[in-house]
């Protein structure tokens, strides 16, 4: 028997979602607010560090927000050139047999200016020695 | 009681609080914490020959955050005692403190007249629940101490005293 999308059905399944919704959403956010109500509200102190964010007990030296090297964002920059070239690719590489692209030296052509403007970004990091591993030193503070 | 110094929470409701004490005193969560000879029977009672598991106590926590019960496992030097101090505030309520060892009960040894970097027992600065003596004392003895500890947080019992039973 095929199953008719009358009104009414459509209302019930809809029922049945918001009730699970809410079903989920008591579960999830349900132990929190009774530990919530139930949990002591304060702990007690000694030293008054319970904020302290380190929990190695010693007392934090310096300043966690230090300058650092910024080399790593060449790699972040030529990770995205090549990702944007394989994203790409793949539906090209999937679609390519099909019939509409039998016979066409215009499409293989399309491809061949995308994959080189692109693979430009490859070219000017080459050039710009990024691929090489050297120790950039930074003036540190 | 071991929880009548907790400090309260929005709702109080004495059935609850007594299930959620059931709770808390099956499953005391220690501090992964040694500071002298005492942790290495803290270590022993933790692994496999003795098994504190077996009263629900083996998960060490290495973070204040998570724990319930700190085991002043050894000699507290007067420069540790500041660490301490900060563990003990971090670590959430309720929570408990347990003197193990001579050391941590009054200076153990080291209570000499002319010693200068020994603290003269935890109860100098914490709120100690427990004291189990020895010098170390055997794991049995902080098992004994554990459950001694469970009977302070709630009115269950792990079984009945055969002397009175």
């Amino acid at each position: 028997m095929e199953q008719t999308f009358s009104t009414f059905l459509y209302q019930d399944n809809v029922l049945w979602i918001a009730a699970f919704t809410l079903g989920g959403l008591a579960f999830a956010l349900g132990p929190i607010a009774i530990v919530y109500l139930l949990m002591p509200n304060e702990t007690r102190q000694i030293s008054g560090k319970a904020l302290q964010a380190i929990e190695c007990a010693m007392d934090p030296i310096g300043d966690p927000w230090i300058r650092y090297g910024v080399v790593f964002y060449l790699y972040a920059l030529i990770f995205l050139a090549f990702d944007v070239d394989v994203l790409f690719l793949f539906p090209v590489a999937v679609a390519y047999n099909d019939v509409m692209f039998e016979s066409s030296i215009r499409d293989f052509i399309e491809i061949l200016l995308f994959v080189g403007i692109l693979s430009l970004a490859v070219v000017y990091a080459w050039i710009k020695g990024v691929f090489k591993w050297e120790r950039k030193t930074y003036l540190r503070q | 009681m071991g929880t009548q110094n907790v400090p309260s929470s929005i709702v109080q409701f004495a059935v609850v609080d007594e299930l959620i004490n059931v709770g808390r005193a099956n499953s005391l969560w220690p501090l992964t914490f040694g500071i002298a000879c005492c942790a290495i029977e803290m270590m022993a009672t933790g692994c496999a020959r003795f098994d504190m598991s077996r009263f629900g106590a083996e998960v060490f926590r290495p973070s204040a955050r998570q724990s319930d019960v700190m085991i002043v496992a050894g000699t507290i030097t007067k420069k540790m005692m500041p660490g301490i101090k900060t563990l003990y505030d971090q670590m959430p309520e309720p929570k408990w403190v347990m003197a193990l060892g001579n050391c941590a009960i009054s200076g153990g040894p080291f209570a000499f007249e002319g010693q200068y970097s020994i603290v003269l027992g935890a109860d100098e600065f914490l709120p100690v629940d427990v004291y189990v003596p020895g010098c170390p004392p055997r794991p049995e003895a902080l098992l004994q101490g554990i459950i001694e500890l469970e009977h302070l947080v709630s009115d269950w019992k792990r079984w009945k005293n055969p002397e009175i039973a």
